[in-house]
């Protein structure tokens, strides 16, 4: 970062030495916002004028500063690109973002601030004001930069001893410490704690990220009718800030009503339709509640308003056909296949989405023939490798037996139940399958057997590990593993073992290599999972404590 | 080819900011000639042109905030920052025309709660009220006043005329005056600021000039 000390605790900006990335669209504007850093004596400028080039110029070289353009024209939009950014790790947290917004869209940039930009400009606005907004996020950034450097590495309990240094010695920065503290706090699973730092900044005054921060706290403390008494009254004092909705459609999740977890979300989708995310929970909470108009709704906005996303995946498409086959509307999924013929044919996983779908639309309008051929294409993609989420899967599996393909069939929802042996929902799903076709007998089996291995080997590796035996636990689990590849609650057995062996034995790098994978495979089938942020931190624990060993016998 | 309205009128905003920003931006980039006719006639261009830009936005919240009540965001702020970056603004925009000045009460806390751009919004209507009538300074003043923060603007004007120290935003002859509307929005502005049952006012009074005061609990 391009600060340099001046006094004991205090710095000054050297704006000639900060790179700064401009993305806007609008050619007079990209250029004339190059004049009005070059003002003040920020040279290093690169001007883009979209989100793809931007991405492409930050994976080329790090920027101390982005001030990007919220509209920017077809594509993605600044809060998607700053998702991105965010979401894939492009840029740190001690890279300055700032959104320009153009007032009309202001609210919904609030609204959607779970990721939220550093600050924000209304335009237009004038070169002075933009040069002190950005000294104070970079001074803000200075007195933070021991906290950042810890949370970057993963010693979150020393960012938060960072944090206490602020909160004890800077009343400037008092709330910003606190806040980030709180943030830390959740992360380490340290509820209690968490509760009581919001309460104290409550105490200050009652602003809306302090409340969702106590009730995200009470609410991961089980403890839900408190969190969702602080809800409704969020939402009551700042109705415009979604992340609430999606918070209490959480808690409604936990006590069993999901009813109400639908009707959460849908008031946040009415506020910000924008958010992927959202949109995809609503669709398969209403889908489960039977509510196929909203569900289909739902999951068409979130190919729509999610062309340029990052976070949707074929399974979307797959999703929509769901909906759209289970509300019997077969030229729907015939549109919807052909409308995105394009994307869905760019990658094996979309190929496969696309010849289940079609399959099961043949299978629906009673051409048999028609589906076979669909069915032997999808099962051509699951030979050379191709997977799809568990619903896909059993879609297809459900296809094979139609098509008589029995063997496939079973081999399918094998593989689902040895990667889900714990999911009830998912299970009772493919029992409705052997139902249907009459096979209820043969599916019991093909379940107990699939589910029973797979729990018999992760149960005598649990049993190994508590008593200690944690290499012997590796080696059933890893077993494990491999029967069941995509099964997040083997997989985080798996390393949490690894850790505990290394712990006791030694590093091995293969096994560490091996953790760090199935790590990142827990993280991608059960992405926010409780164990995930623990896990992560015991592996950077283990990498750190053996790296610098290694360093220093070198 | 069909207009749907709201698009059209958002779209249109949207043009209007950016060429407004493009037009602010040129201004700016006018160097100074040290030849008073020229100099005095770009001054006035760009403090004309960054009025109708901030009455704009003004104007645009204002819109939103018929028939429902301003909604603050209420976060942590500086108000030493707030004070400086008004500072800054406003000697930008005088161009040495009127000394700007601030000033910091030591009792200040390094922290209070409100909303930033609101509070700024409201405090350049009045340094613009200033600039237009000022004689030769204005002062951004931060201070604690009956347990509550003060922002001040300060100058040496002839001070508000008697109907808008009144209270209202007409003049006599019945004309609704911009700085009358402005000073609305404030008094709202300051009033949506309530902390624990205490709201925020707008105090306008004169002494030796006019003086525009936030209050904000």
């Amino acid at each position: 970062m391009s600060l340099d000390w001046v006094g004991s605790d205090d710095a000054s900006i050297d704006y000639s030495a900060l790179r700064a990335l401009v993305v806007e669209d609008y050619p007079g504007m990209r250029n004339a916002l190059r004049l009005t850093l070059s003002n003040f004596g920020i040279t290093k400028v690169q001007l883009v004028s979209n989100a793809s080039e931007a991405i492409y110029h930050v994976k080329q070289k790090s920027y101390d500063f982005i001030l990007c353009d919220f509209n920017l024209g077809d594509g993605r939009d600044g809060q998607q690109l700053l998702e991105e950014l965010r979401h894939g790790n492009l840029i740190s947290i001690e890279t300055v973002f700032i959104m320009v917004t153009a007032e009309s869209y202001y609210e919904k940039v609030v609204a959607t601030a779970e990721l939220a930009p550093d600050d924000y400009m209304i335009k237009p606005f004038s070169p002075e004001l933009l040069r002190s907004r950005l000294e104070s996020i970079l001074l803000k950034k200075w007195a933070f930069r021991d906290a950042y450097r810890h949370f970057m590495t993963g010693e979150l309990e020393d960012a938060i001893v960072a944090c206490d240094q602020l909160i004890r010695g800077k009343p400037k920065h008092l709330v910003d410490a606190l806040r980030f503290k709180g943030e830390l706090l959740v992360a380490l699973g340290r509820f209690e704690e968490a509760e009581t730092l919001y309460q104290q900044v409550i105490s200050m005054r009652a602003v809306p990220w302090a409340r969702l921060g106590l009730a995200r706290s009470l609410h991961q403390q089980n403890k839900d009718e408190a969190a969702e008494e602080v809800l409704r009254d969020v939402m009551e004092q700042a109705p415009e800030m979604v992340a609430a909705y999606d918070l209490l459609s959480d808690v409604c999740l936990a006590k069993k009503d999901a009813p109400a977890a639908q009707q959460a979300l849908e008031r946040g989708v009415a506020i910000s339709a924008r958010t992927v995310r959202r949109q995809q929970r609503l669709g398969e909470i209403a889908q489960n509640n039977g509510d196929l108009d909203t569900a289909r709704a739902a999951f068409s906005n979130v190919l729509e308003k999610g062309l340029h996303s990052v976070f949707v995946t074929p399974s979307d498409f797959g999703n929509l056909c769901r909906v759209q086959l289970e509300q019997g509307d077969l030229q729907g999924v015939a549109k919807t296949l052909k409308d995105n013929k394009n994307i869905l044919q760019g990658s094996p996983e979309g190929q496969l989405v696309a010849a289940v779908a079609q399959g099961m639309a043949h299978v629906k309008a009673g051409n048999l023939e028609a589906a076979a051929k669909s069915v032997e294409a999808a099962a051509a993609l699951r030979a050379s490798g191709t997977h799809g989420d568990p619903a896909l899967m059993l879609d297809l599996a459900g296809t094979c037996m139609v098509s008589g393909r029995l063997e496939e069939a079973d081999s399918i929802v094998a593989e689902v139940a040895r990667n889900a042996h714990d999911s009830e929902s998912l299970l009772a799903k493919a029992r409705k399958l052997y139902d249907e076709s009459g096979r209820t007998e043969a599916g019991a089996s093909v379940l107990s057997k699939a589910t029973s291995d797979v729990r018999k080997l992760n149960n005598e590796g649990v049993v190994l590990a508590q008593r200690g035996d944690f290499k012997s636990a590796v080696e059933k689990l890893l077993t494990a593993c491999s029967e069941a590849p995509h099964n997040p609650r083997i997989m985080m057995n798996a390393v949490w073992v690894i850790l505990k062996f290394i712990d006791q034995a030694g590093m091995d790098e293969k096994l560490i290599a091996s953790a760090r994978h199935h790590l990142n495979e827990a993280e991608r089938q059960a992405p926010g999972h409780t164990r995930i942020a623990g896990l992560r931190l015991h592996l950077k624990e283990v990498e750190n404590r053996f790296g610098i060993q290694r360093k220093g016998a070198a | 080819m069909t207009f749907n309205h709201t698009d059209l009128y958002a779209a249109l905003i949207h043009e209007l900011k950016n060429d407004l920003g493009l037009l602010s931006i040129t201004l700016d980039s006018i160097a100074p000639q040290g030849e008073a006719t020229h100099d005095a006639a770009v001054d006035s261009a760009r403090l004309l042109c960054q009025g109708v830009v901030d009455r704009l936005q003004q104007a645009l919240r204002v819109y939103k905030a018929i028939d429902q009540p301003i909604r603050p965001s209420i976060d942590a702020w500086s108000p030493h920052d707030a004070v400086h970056e008004i500072r800054d603004r406003a000697a930008s925009l005088s161009r040495g025309r009127i000394r700007v000045e601030a000033m910091l009460s030591p009792e200040v806390p390094e922290i209070w709660f409100f909303d930033r751009d609101l509070v700024e919004m409201a405090l350049i209507n009045a340094i613009h009220n200033s600039l237009a009538y000022a004689r030769s300074s204005l002062r951004i003043e931060a201070s604690m006043l009956e347990g509550a923060l003060a922002l001040t603007v300060r100058d040496d004007s002839p001070g508000y005329p008697a109907h808008i120290l009144a209270g209202a935003a007409t003049d006599s002859s019945g004309h609704t005056r911009q700085t009358g509307l402005g000073l609305q929005f404030s008094r709202l502005i300051a009033e949506s600021h309530d902390n624990r049952g205490r709201r925020g006012e707008l105090r306008l009074h004169n002494d030796q000039g006019a003086v525009f005061c936030l209050l904000l609990p």
